[in-house]
């Protein structure tokens, strides 16, 4: 089985919609954004994505397919420090 | 002047990020907080990236919901939004597992650039600060009316 091939990463995104996923780097665009990368792990289970970029080398990108909050939820930041 | 587009229909505005550390580079996606003092990544991310958070500062951080406790690192390097910082210090905290974004670009990063957002269209633009800010508005002004 040969390498996978690099692809844009919007289509990885579309593909895996809700998942978390690794990728290596291969390509970015004009403003020096990840463009294009080999898809390395996709998962549901943040750790094991993050877990995995412990035994890669290269530029990783770690993404997550999908909105940053569940459907339902509403998500409240903020914070500043005191020292 | 640099644009950079986000998705308007979005419950955030995610900005890519490129994060040097000890163990080398990671991109992550970073929700972009004005009502946050300082950036801030999860601490997994932290310690993947090679940073030892026993071995660093912690200070006490005020959230919406209360108060934490949070490691200072210090990002050899952060790349966003066509702004390269080094050695800034960065939050490192648990985040919610609910919010499936890597951190928060807070304030402490945004506020080294001019910064104007176009909600409506997806458009994020950044000006340095410059002597030729008028020439650099009229540019963005042109950005923004176009449709």
């Amino acid at each position: 089985m040969g390498e996978p091939k690099p692809e844009p990463i919007e289509q990885l995104r579309q593909r895996y919609k809700d998942e978390w996923l690794l990728i290596k780097v291969t390509k970015h665009d004009r403003k020096g954004l990840p463009s294009e990368g080999v898809l390395l792990l996709h998962s549901p289970d943040r750790k094991a994505v993050w877990a995995m970029t412990e035994n890669v080398d290269g530029e990783l990108y770690v993404c997550f397919a999908g909105s940053t909050v569940p459907e339902g939820w509403e998500a409240v930041l903020h914070g500043s420090v005191s020292l | 002047m640099e644009a950079f587009r986000f998705n308007p229909s979005a419950p955030s505005i995610i900005v890519p990020a490129r994060l040097l550390g000890p163990r080398g580079v990671r991109w992550v996606d970073l929700i972009l907080d004005t009502g946050s003092t300082s950036t801030v990544i999860d601490e997994l991310v932290a310690q993947r990236l090679g940073y030892k958070l026993e071995a660093v500062p912690s200070v006490q951080v005020t959230t919406a919901s209360g108060i934490a406790q949070a490691s200072v690192i210090p990002m050899r390097q952060l790349l966003a939004l066509g702004e390269t910082v080094t050695d800034l210090s960065v939050l490192a905290m648990p985040l919610p597992l609910q919010l499936r974004a890597d951190g928060l670009l807070g304030l402490d990063f945004l506020r080294r650039r001019n910064l104007f957002c176009n909600f409506s269209r997806g458009i994020l633009l950044t000006l340095p600060f410059a002597q030729n800010f008028g020439q650099r508005c009229l540019a963005a002004a042109c950005l923004f009316s176009a449709s």
